[in-house]
């Protein structure tokens, strides 16, 4: 190629930017003052330990004082890139693959809703194992969802072990990645268990992990036995972990957007260390639901544009530590899949695709993430390719910026029938699945339809798809017996109050 | 209305802290009763909060500093309204069930049913049963409020109502309950005597169950 320019700067992508490197610099002391001065509650015995062998000063007992110099040295040994690998198809290759590093994003639903929305009747209701099992095949064949966490919790199950069900009825739905919750440290070690016999063994784990653990600290600045019990079995058994907060500004956090960020960086700071104590290069995602309590409702936002700018803010941080970032988009605090629900999702969507990732989940999200929605997951697809078609940026080069075919057409000519249009068409322009650009006549002729009916029907298509099982019933055998030896060893604990 | 009474309103509208029990104190010397500053000027105050909270005029910060106003000019009125044999809101145990770390719900029906007059005595949360039942027979509560925001642990909620049974405290106490996956249905189902969706909700349904609303 011809050298015309020197010193010419090149956009691959859009970019945006929150904070300057000197405000995330001035964040991130402010945490190593938190953790060093104010210090965090640690409940887990054994983890206060581990800190206090190592250096941290401890105080009342469980009052954690962690030192600089540990958080410094615990992020030379933190992996900058987290891999998780869905499981395999029928031909044994495991396909879906997530590499959660800088500038990389993945999209993927959220987890847990004690309610859903029925496909078939759109009412809203508790949700059940059938409920996770569609939602979980739904998000299979949407190609822009990367990763699936359980949109719903199994409730027509039993209660105490509801984790072991909700994976079983995930690893039915879908191959992708998945993001669990556990119970506890058993229901983690059963999940565990159940992804090796899936797998076909636990040197298939080695070479990739087929699922990340959620947890969370408790915002201001506590650590709760369990979930630090949770924190060190990830650790010595290879599971990525997302250790992330959900602080409420003016409520859990500081009322300011700058202070929210202080206080998650230093809760997510302190599992980053504890965590490279118990094992150097173990897998930590951080970031989370930073967003505020609504005054006046007291619901905790999951649509508002400070949880957008919050979560775009914090990824800035997680770029500059060199850390992966779990993200959140694609959730809404409307009540329906309706005008809301799409607003919100669009500009969270947008944003979170713009700052550049990486694990972003609560895709399908309504009701403030209290109530799962299928149609709000189709639709959230498609902002997500719109986003993605965005996020590819004007490449400016010889070939894009056609002087030849320019000077051939001519002033008053057309370019339908040009060798660069017919190169390019396919390419170039996003082509939507649900998006209506049909003339008036053709659309009243298909049915005159919203946006939300053909949403709908979209939903309506995937569920009722032949699909063959991803796996054969001795394998559906040996994990559904997971679940049942699970369910023996809890039964005096049931009460018989089922929810459902 | 007395000028002193409408002063008191206004302070605790204002969520002023300082100057309530000031106010209360000025009253008192004034000769007022007791039941009528805390009728006629505090709770006519907080009956006002309680109207702008709904109408979206003022938000739930300005509306816990009314609430603590109240309970610090409650602390000067509530030794005089007992040994006088006038008759209090009572007292609210409010607990997050045990197995769930979510508080922040249950700590503003707590503040909330403060601004209304109770006496409220927080347990904190992950409470088992039998804390809950020790501590009504210690403190001899009207109402017990639990909490719960998970499927999981909403079942806390049955045993400690049959743990409270047990003790034979069942008829001593109102229990009422709620969390965001709680719901009306699920209260009657473990016999609970009360559901509340939010906060404000929450204060509504305490008044009712000691029958004063
Ligand atoms: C913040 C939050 C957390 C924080 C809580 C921090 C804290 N200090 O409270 C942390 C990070 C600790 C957390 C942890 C977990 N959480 Co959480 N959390 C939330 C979230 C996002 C908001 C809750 C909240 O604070 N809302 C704001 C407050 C003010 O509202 P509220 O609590 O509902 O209370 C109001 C009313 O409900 C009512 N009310 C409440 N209590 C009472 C009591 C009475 C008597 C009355 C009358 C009324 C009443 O009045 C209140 C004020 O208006 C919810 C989602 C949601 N939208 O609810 C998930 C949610 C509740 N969590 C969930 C989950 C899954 C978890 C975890 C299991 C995650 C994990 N894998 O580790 C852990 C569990 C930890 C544990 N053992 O408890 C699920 C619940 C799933 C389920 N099984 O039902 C939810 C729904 C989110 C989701 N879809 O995943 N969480």
């Amino acid at each position: 190629m011809e050298v015309h320019k020197v010193n010419y700067e090149v956009n691959a992508t859009p970019t945006l930017q929150i904070l300057t490197e000197d405000e995330i610099e001035a964040i991130y002391f402010s945490s190593l003052r938190v953790l060093e001065e104010t210090g965090v509650r640690c409940y887990n015995p054994e983890g206060v330990d581990i800190l206090h062998a190592h250096g941290a000063h401890v105080e009342d007992k469980n009052l954690v004082k962690v030192p600089s110099w540990m958080v410094e040295r615990a992020r030379s040994t933190l992996p900058k890139k987290v891999t998780v690998v869905g499981m395999p198809d029928k031909d044994g290759k495991r396909k879906y693959r997530m590499d959660l590093v800088k500038n990389s994003a993945y999209w993927g639903t959220g987890s847990d809703t004690p309610y859903t929305i029925d496909p078939y009747t759109l009412k809203r209701r508790r949700s059940t194992y059938q409920d996770v099992k569609n939602l979980a095949i739904i998000a299979e064949a949407l190609p822009n969802i990367d990763f699936f966490m359980s949109l719903g919790i199994t409730q027509d199950t039993a209660v105490g072990t509801y984790d072991r069900w909700q994976y079983l009825a995930m690893l039915e739905g879908t191959n992708k990645p998945i993001n669990i919750t556990a119970v506890d440290v058993e229901g983690l070690r059963d999940q565990l268990e159940m992804a090796y016999i899936r797998l076909g063994g636990k040197e298939e784990w080695k070479k990739a992990p087929a699922f990340s653990l959620y947890i969370e600290p408790v915002s201001p600045l506590s650590h709760d036995p369990i979930v630090i019990g949770k924190l060190l079995f990830c650790c010595d058994n290879d599971i990525p972990f997302v250790y992330t907060p959900c602080p409420q500004a003016g409520a859990t956090a500081p009322c300011t957007l700058a202070g929210v960020l202080v206080q998650a960086l230093t809760e997510s700071l302190f599992g980053i260390v504890l965590s490279q104590l118990r094992k150097p290069g173990a897998q930590v995602i951080i970031g989370g639901l930073l967003s505020q309590m609504d005054m006046q409702t007291t619901v905790m936002a999951y649509g508002s544009p400070e949880m957008a700018l919050l979560s775009a803010a914090y990824t800035d941080i997680t770029k500059w530590l060199m850390v992966p970032m779990y993200n959140t988009s694609g959730c809404s605090d409307a009540k329906m899949f309706d005008e809301q629900a799409a607003m919100e999702a669009t500009l969270n969507t947008f944003i979170a695709g713009l700052i550049g990732g990486n694990m972003i989940h609560d895709v399908g999200y309504i009701e403030s993430g209290l109530t799962s929605s299928p149609d709000m997951l189709v639709a959230c697809d498609e902002i997500i390719g719109m986003v993605k078609r965005f996020l590819q940026g004007i490449p400016v080069t010889r070939e894009t910026v056609p002087l030849e075919t320019i000077d051939q057409v001519g002033p008053g000519g057309h370019y339908l029938g040009t060798d660069h249009t017919l190169r390019h068409f396919k390419t170039e322009f996003w082509k939507p699945v649900l998006m209506d650009r049909l003339d008036w006549d053709r659309w009243v002729k298909a049915g005159s339809k919203p946006m939300r009916e053909r949403v709908h029907q979209r939903v309506l298509e995937i569920l009722q798809a032949e699909r063959e099982p991803l796996f054969d019933e001795k394998m559906y055998k040996e994990l559904r017996r997971i679940c049942e030896l699970a369910d023996e060893r809890h039964k005096g604990e049931e009460m018989g109050i089922g929810i459902v | 209305m007395s000028k002193i009474l409408e002063q008191l309103a206004t302070a605790i509208i204002e969520g002023d802290i300082d100057n309530t029990p000031k106010l209360v104190q000025k009253a008192l010397d004034e000769g007022l009763e007791p039941l009528s500053i805390l009728n006629d000027g505090m709770v006519m105050g907080m009956n006002e909060v309680g109207r702008r909270f709904k109408a979206g005029e003022m938000f739930v910060p300005e509306v816990l500093m009314s609430a603590e106003a109240m309970q610090a000019g409650l602390k000067i009125l509530r030794p005089l309204l007992v040994s006088s044999g006038a008759k209090l809101l009572g007292k609210v145990i409010m607990a997050t069930v045990q197995g769930d770390l979510h508080d922040i719900g249950k700590n503003l029906v707590g503040m909330m049913c403060e601004g209304a007059g109770f006496e409220v005595i927080d347990l904190g949360f992950d409470v088992p049963a039998e804390r809950i039942v020790q501590a009504v027979k210690e403190h001899k509560p009207d109402i017990v409020g639990l909490s719960a925001l998970l499927t999981t642990t909403m079942r806390q909620m049955a045993y400690t109502i049959k743990a409270l049974e047990e003790a034979g405290l069942r008829d001593k106490v109102k229990v009422m309950v709620g969390g965001a996956p709680v719901d009306a249905e699920f209260a009657k189902k473990i016999g609970a005597d009360g559901y509340g969706s939010n906060a404000a909700a929450g204060a509504e349904l305490a008044k009712k169950l000691v029958g004063a609303a």
